[in-house]
């Protein structure tokens, strides 16, 4: 419960900080959209020109894009400081402060940022997922909704876990952004159906970085009942488990070889 | 008269060369993002009516693949540019102060930091990566259309639409930045512009995708002449006459561009708060 109370006043502070530039704010906002529709666009011309990509129709593939942005936008929304902590924070001994509170540096870090950009992205992806849904001919179970929820909120689990763990590098080697892009990218591979890549890639996706596992497969279900959706929900859900614990573990373990850069 | 600006243009080539780790770092994020591009190429090719042999808007999958590594290559290389960045700290820390008071311009001190950095990247990394790419996409065939010896032409073409792209970039990076003399902060006004470029450009997908209204609009906008342009000179697929016309466009736009980013200044100069400094 302290907890709860803790982190809603730290990020009342952090909105409060960020709304001193209110302008820059909003244009950030305003760009955050027009990036994404102009991704949109590009594939929906790419779409104009073919009959179907690999099988998938425009609002099949539009369905893709819409609901990768999904568990993307809710990592979004919590865990951005963590970009800082593998960039900067580490590096310009910034991380000393929160190594002297009686609170884990792990909850100061998510306490220190919410990002409202996050919500730009979840509107978009809902926005998308309806439209392209409703130029869709598809029987929807209840096993397939359930399928893409635990899709999208698991997902995020996953994603904010592998930032976690590479984040938590930074403690060791000061500095592991570059590293931390290099993973995240690979969130764009699952914005396609799984079906354009070689095989490698494919698995890559699956048992690897498991993007293709909570975005392609829960749509693949719902499009063409390819998966058991109560099965894949449970192995999304099983995946998000070892994600989280392991990412919680690497971060304990490297929080202790922390040293302080000086400031 | 130009002269007091060296040291800035050797600043920006020494500081390129003092980040070659992140340099290496951002060259493995863009490998990967590369080969997505691949795979959804090879998707589209393969699915389009006419299989893989297929021409789709002007391109064949060989030229398009060739397309892709090149505009990659050449926003590497070309876009190496912290203006709006540079600015931003400047406002924020204050020390824009320090240059306003200094008998240099603020606009020529960018515009030679940032030909330094080019400078830098064209022969530490730009050779040998256009090289590289140049033979293997040409030895697998995917460069059709290169003859020679009037490739050599169009080398010299390609170079000097380079540069023109490069002064282009950093103009509006400028724009941008001294807009930032307005928010007091860059992230907003930077997304923008990276948004804007990479979709306008031609970097995102070729022009020749949008539809035909946008297009043509788009051509006459300075963005082609930033990747686009430059990398269809370097392949051969504009003949010499479409290429000085390029070239041309971009010379007008970066004059025209100066002019305003010039107006721009002397308004915002005004609205600057120096924080300390």
């Amino acid at each position: 419960m302290r907890y709860v109370h803790l982190y809603f006043t730290c990020i009342k502070r952090s909105m409060i900080s960020r709304l001193e530039y209110k302008k820059d704010t909003i244009i950030a906002l305003f760009s955050f959209f027009f990036s994404n529709l102009c991704s949109l666009a590009a594939i929906f011309f790419i779409l104009q020109a073919i009959p179907t990509l690999a099988g998938y129709t425009l609002p099949e593939v539009g369905f893709f894009y819409g609901f990768s942005m999904l568990p993307i936008a809710l990592d979004h929304l919590f865990s951005d400081e963590l970009w800082l902590v593998a960039y900067r924070r580490v590096k310009d001994g910034d991380m000393d402060m929160h190594f002297l509170r009686p609170v884990p540096v792990l909850f100061q870090v998510f306490a220190e940022t919410f990002q409202p950009e996050g919500f730009g992205e979840l509107i978009l992806g809902v926005a998308l997922i309806t439209v392209c849904a409703m130029n869709l001919t598809v029987k929807v179970t209840l096993g397939a909704i359930a399928v893409l929820l635990v899709g999208a909120a698991f997902g995020a689990v996953i994603i904010t876990s592998l930032k976690v763990a590479i984040a938590a590098l930074a403690f060791i080697f000061k500095r592991s952004g570059p590293l931390l892009q290099i993973i995240y990218n690979f969130s764009a591979y699952a914005k396609y159906p799984l079906a354009i890549y070689p095989g490698f890639i494919r698995v890559l996706l699956i048992f690897v970085l498991p993007f293709g596992l909570f975005i392609s497969l829960p749509v693949d279900t719902l499009l063409y009942g390819t998966n058991n959706p109560w099965l894949l929900s449970l192995a999304i859900m099983g995946a998000a488990a070892v994600f989280f614990s392991t990412s919680v573990w690497i971060w304990t373990l490297c929080e202790r070889r922390y040293e302080s850069t000086g400031s | 008269m130009l002269k007091k600006y060296k040291p800035f243009l050797r600043a920006g080539a020494i500081d390129t060369m003092a980040y070659r780790f992140n340099i290496l770092m951002w060259a493995g994020i863009t490998v990967c993002e590369v080969a997505c591009m691949i795979f959804l190429w090879l998707a589209v090719y393969r699915s389009s009516t006419g299989g893989m042999d297929a021409e789709i808007h002007g391109f064949t999958f060989r030229e398009m693949i060739a397309y892709v590594v090149l505009t990659t290559v050449f926003g590497f290389v070309t876009f190496n540019n912290d203006t709006l960045w540079n600015i931003n700290t400047d406002i924020k820390k204050g020390t824009v102060g320090n240059y306003l008071i200094k008998p240099i311009s603020y606009r020529g001190k960018f515009a030679a930091t940032s030909l330094g950095n080019l400078l830098t990247m064209t022969l530490m990394f730009g050779v040998p990566m256009y090289t590289a790419a140049l033979v293997t996409l040409g030895c697998m065939g995917f460069l059709p259309g290169l003859t020679f010896p009037a490739f050599f032409a169009h080398l010299g073409l390609f170079l000097i639409a380079g540069l023109c792209a490069s002064l282009l970039n950093d103009t509006i990076a400028y724009i941008f930045g001294v807009l930032c003399f307005y928010t007091s902060a860059g992230w907003g006004l930077n997304s923008l512009k990276t948004t804007i470029i990479s979709f306008l450009s031609g970097t995102l997908l070729p022009l020749a995708f949008f539809p035909a209204g946008l297009r043509e609009i788009v051509k006459w906008m300075p963005f082609a002449g930033m990747s686009q342009n430059p990398v269809l000179i370097l392949m051969m697929k504009y003949d010499l006459a479409e290429s000085l016309r390029c070239i041309a466009l971009s010379a007008t736009w970066i004059v025209v561009l100066e002019l305003f980013a010039k107006i721009l200044f002397s308004h915002a100069v005004r609205k600057v708060t120096v924080h300390g400094g």
